[in-house]
């Protein structure tokens, strides 16, 4: 049986809605067309909604008290489908899968109507959400010099939880009540590179290697290399061999090094920095050592020369001077990967041949890698290979 | 004394008639019948002559006033309905539109359309045209609100050189009610803030700007300020106060009675898009009449209109955004 929507009417010139003021009928009831159903009152009069037809109230969807416009349903008759015709009301309500049979009847032609060619997006034009910043939060963020990592102690009171531009003064506001110091343009820098580098999806390996032969090798060494310039030399030369782990992906490219120059990292004021040594494949250990430990006095004193920054393919990052054993740094925005050296430590060491442990230095390597470029088991064998050459000081 | 909307239109006249003698007034029974809506009641009586009954064709009015305009007559035509004045749309837009970038020869015709919508009164009585003539070069066109601005926008209409597009709301001429004429009002081309808020922007004109002042009643109780620009003149556009608001709000609604397409409410947007898009905090959006022809129905008809309900949604879901 066809259900007939009763209508709030246009109760008058400039009356929008009314107040249901008391129902006549209630569901259930058998109606006769034009009986009063509804009393309603406007600010003019009071005055009833009737029946658009004969039937039998199905329900009443408006409620005692409240206000309607006009047009609004305020509930439904069953009728007769002759009824429903006689109102014109006896099309079926739109089914899902509705629009399929309209395009398959157009293609025979039995419908001549323009249809519009678009019903809707197939994305979604309005994408708020979470990580959705509107033009005006942009441009207030642009103007603060602030990015988007900014905002991540900010809870968006928006659609899908964004910050609003009103989240964002509110948070401003509260940031400026508390303490506050300028970070140091270097921390800047250092915050920047991080925030970019950390777009790509970074993974970490690692392996512990034994120090013993290249301590032995770098006591009788004058000036004696840091334990770092060891894996700085093993990777370079793991590079020279492959360097494709090494490339850069951008786009649909691969970027591949022109020549293999490996960075170190090193702590100064505030922030890190890291000088470079060109050519690290070509030069040998012995021949690298003063160059390296003048370039770790330069940057510890904030006095890099140019030349020595910048354009290096992979970095060195001997964490293991804190005293840790283990971290997951992050490779440079414009590099694929960072090796890690972890403080050496004495472990005991199960030897096969005597069939006992025996006491060893054990240091970790780590390799972080953009996981775009190289996978587990490319950066596990780049790795293995640098542990195989640092067993052999003497050939580095 | 209390004046509605139509007896100011009709004093704005009186008060042209009685200044410049170089005015009259033209159309189809304006004369002793006093107009389809009593625009121009007694006023054939009070000044003899100037108050002239046309033959029923639009675009015969139209081009008699261009041509009183090059005589250095200042005519008003008064349309029956804005509907039927695209009858005459070939003298407007061809001949009154461009007489002085042709001629260097002014146009000081004002052309009053009584438009919009009133309940049952269908697709030929009800239409929107002002983006029509907007989209003219050469035509100014007016869409006041107020009774106020009625009065004096008529008045200063009549004494512009330009042609001039009256759009007075039917729906206006009885329900508004002001206690007395403006002796002042604000320039032509400027927009007014009709109410002052702080949460949303809402741009809009003539019959809807009282739609949009009823919802942002109803959402005040709910805690949200709206800001209402009353654009009074659709042409030319007073971008500056609509941006400059949007500057206050970050969120704009535009809404008009018009159909949307290549409408007035898209041309705000798109100039607040260009030109403040920064300053945008969700996507601006538009309500309109719905993309049909008017309805008779008076049902139909107010499903049909943006309402102060609808506007208050639209508003909702914008500020929830």
């Amino acid at each position: 049986m066809p259900q007939i929507p009763i209508i709030m009417p246009q109760l008058g010139e400039s009356i929008a809605e009314a107040n249901i003021v008391q129902f006549l009928v209630k569901p259930g009831d058998k109606v006769v067309a034009d009986q009063n159903l509804i009393e309603v009152e406007t600010n003019k009069a009071t005055m009833s909604v009737t029946s658009p037809c004969s039937g039998k109230i199905e329900n009443f969807s408006a409620e005692l008290n409240e206000s309607y416009t006009v047009g609004a349903v305020l509930g439904y008759i069953e009728a007769t489908k002759e009824e429903a015709a006689r109102l014109g009301l006896d099309i079926a309500p739109p089914k899902s899968g509705d629009s399929d049979r309209i395009s398959r009847s157009e293609t025979n032609g039995s419908r001549t109507r323009v249809q519009p060619t678009v019903r809707g997006l197939p994305v979604p034009a309005n994408a708020a959400g979470a990580s959705y910043l509107s033009p005006r939060l942009k441009a207030r963020m642009t103007e603060l010099g602030l990015s988007a990592a900014d905002l991540s102690g900010v809870a968006g009171s928006g659609a899908a939880g964004r910050v609003t531009v009103e989240d964002f003064e509110k948070f401003i506001a509260h940031v400026e009540q508390q303490k506050i110091s300028g970070a140091s343009s270097m921390r800047v820098a250092v915050a920047d590179a991080m925030r970019r580098s950390w777009t790509r999806p970074l993974a970490t390996v690692g392996l512990p290697v034994q120090l013993d032969s290249v301590l032995a090798h770098r006591k009788n060494q004058n000036p004696k290399p840091g334990p770092a310039l060891y894996a700085l030399r093993a990777l370079a030369i793991a590079l020279a061999e492959n360097s494709a782990p090494a490339g850069r992906l951008v786009g649909n490219k691969i970027v591949h090094p022109g020549s293999i120059d490996v960075g170190v990292a090193v702590e100064a004021e505030d922030g890190v920095l890291v000088p470079v040594i060109r050519n690290a494949d070509k030069k040998s250990l012995k021949d690298l050592t003063q160059r390296y430990n003048e370039l770790i006095d330069l940057a510890r004193q904030r006095k890099l020369p140019a030349d020595a920054t910048g354009g290096s393919i992979a970095t060195v990052t001997n964490y293991g001077t804190f005293g840790l054993t283990w971290a997951t740094p992050i490779p440079l925005p414009e590099q694929t990967l960072v090796l890690g050296m972890g403080a050496g430590r004495k472990v005991p060491f199960w030897d096969e041949t005597k069939n006992q442990f025996v006491p060893v230095t054990e240091s970790n390597l780590t390799l972080s890698f953009d996981h775009r470029v190289l996978d587990g088991g490319a950066a596990g064998r780049l790795l293995q290979r640098i542990g195989e050459l640092m067993k052999q000081p003497e050939k580095l | 004394m209390s004046l509605t909307y139509l007896e100011a239109i009709r004093e704005a006249q009186a008060h042209a008639l009685r200044d410049d003698p170089r005015v009259f007034i033209y159309g189809q029974d304006v004369g002793n019948f006093g107009g389809a809506f009593k625009a121009t009641k007694n006023l054939a009586k009070e000044f003899p002559g100037r108050v002239l009954d046309s033959p029923i064709s639009e675009d015969a009015m139209v081009g008699l006033a261009v041509g009183a305009a090059i005589e250095g007559m200042r005519p008003i035509i008064e349309m029956q309905f804005a509907d039927f004045s695209v009858v005459g749309f070939n003298q407007i837009v061809n001949q009154a539109a461009t007489l002085f970038w042709r001629t260097q020869i002014p146009c000081p015709i004002t052309v009053r359309l009584p438009f919009g919508g009133t309940s049952g009164s269908g697709p030929f009585h009800s239409q929107c045209i002002e983006a029509i003539y907007a989209h003219y070069p050469g035509l100014i066109v007016l869409t006041p609100a107020t009774v106020e601005d009625a009065y004096a926008m008529l008045l200063e209409a009549v004494a512009l050189d330009d042609p001039v597009i009256f759009c007075e709301h039917k729906f206006l001429y009885y329900h508004l009610k002001a206690e007395k004429l403006p002796s002042e009002a604000l320039p032509i081309g400027k927009a007014r803030i009709a109410r002052e808020g702080r949460d949303l922007t809402v741009v809009t004109y003539s019959a809807m700007v009282h739609e949009a002042l009823e919802a942002a009643k109803e959402l005040s109780s709910e805690g949200w300020e709206i800001e209402i620009v009353d654009l009074r003149s659709v042409k030319p556009l007073d971008t500056d106060t609509i941006v400059a608001s949007v500057a206050r709000t970050g969120k704009l609604l535009c809404v008009g009675e018009a159909w949307p397409w290549g409408g007035v409410t898209a041309e705000i947007i798109s100039r607040v898009t260009s030109e403040g898009f920064g300053l945008l905090d969700a996507p601006p959006q538009r309500l309109n009449a719905k993309d049909t022809p008017v309805p008779y129905h008076p049902n139909l008809w107010a499903a049909h209109r943006p309402t102060a309900r609808s506007v208050a949604a639209a508003a909702r879901n914008l500020l929830r955004s």
